[in-house]
């Protein structure tokens, strides 16, 4: 997989020009409650790396649930 | 039926049955936003398949293993995922003993499989060759769905959106 200098993995083709949908006010409200430290490290990572993250997460949550219940009850 | 829900969906799993069985299939959704560098959890995989009646003969022996169940439906309903099924229907959120699949005949601000292929790219996934939509494609898809608690997921993939183009990515 080839990175950039500065580490990026380029993973797929480049994005060029603008994009092909208009600015939507709502949607721009919500970007600004966008944490984009997190995207940024994403985008260092391989396509599996990211993916391994979303199954380490998803076994982090189960995790947290089954511990919930055990402790509360359901 | 599956006896119980998973506790976790198995991507790999799921995406292992469909490549072995050669299923023409292109992953959309959260696990597709994954790919693009979206922080969000997802719990289940979304794939747009091809209606062709080989293709849907091949989706339905490699799910057949899997239990496939209507998500959500009361249990014993006589549901049985068969071509004929997958034909006379379109869309199917299904539980499976690897976890929650959505099989997907068309997506609005998308179409079929055949009017989305132009806009997917064959990546690998968990070691396997799939297609996943391109992230504009990806976006125009949650933006057509009019989902509310699709709001903060197209914020975030636009976002990825104008992080990968300040980066020439």
């Amino acid at each position: 997989m080839k990175r950039t200098a500065d580490g990026f993995v380029v993973a797929f083709a480049p994005l060029s020009g603008d994009p092909p949908f208009a600015p939507d006010p709502v949607i721009e409200a919500y970007k600004k409650d966008v944490d984009r430290g997190l995207i940024v490290e994403n985008l260092k990572l391989t396509i599996d790396e990211r993916l391994r993250q979303l199954v380490a997460i998803q076994r982090f949550a189960a995790e947290v649930r089954r511990a919930g219940r055990a402790a509360f009850g359901d | 039926m599956p006896a119980a829900p998973p506790s976790e969906t198995d991507f790999e799993g799921l995406l292992r049955a469909l490549v072995a069985a050669s299923v023409e299939f292109i992953v959309i959704g959260g696990v597709a936003g994954k790919a693009h560098g979206s922080p969000r959890l997802t719990v289940d995989l979304d794939v747009v398949y091809a209606r062709s009646d080989e293709n849907v003969r091949r989706l339905t022996s490699a799910l057949a293993p899997l239990e496939p169940y209507l998500r959500g439906a009361p249990p014993g309903l006589p549901f049985r995922f068969d071509p004929e099924t997958v034909r006379r229907g379109l869309n199917f959120t299904l539980r499976t003993t690897r976890g929650d699949l959505d099989l997907l005949g068309e997506v609005a601000g998308g179409g079929g499989y055949g009017a989305l292929l132009a806009h997917s790219r064959e990546l690998e996934m968990f070691g396997l060759r799939c297609r996943c939509l391109e992230l504009d494609k990806l976006i125009e898809v949650k933006r057509a769905a009019g989902r509310p608690k699709d709001l903060e997921a197209i914020a975030e993939l636009e976002a990825i959106r104008e992080e990968r183009r300040k980066r020439g990515l």
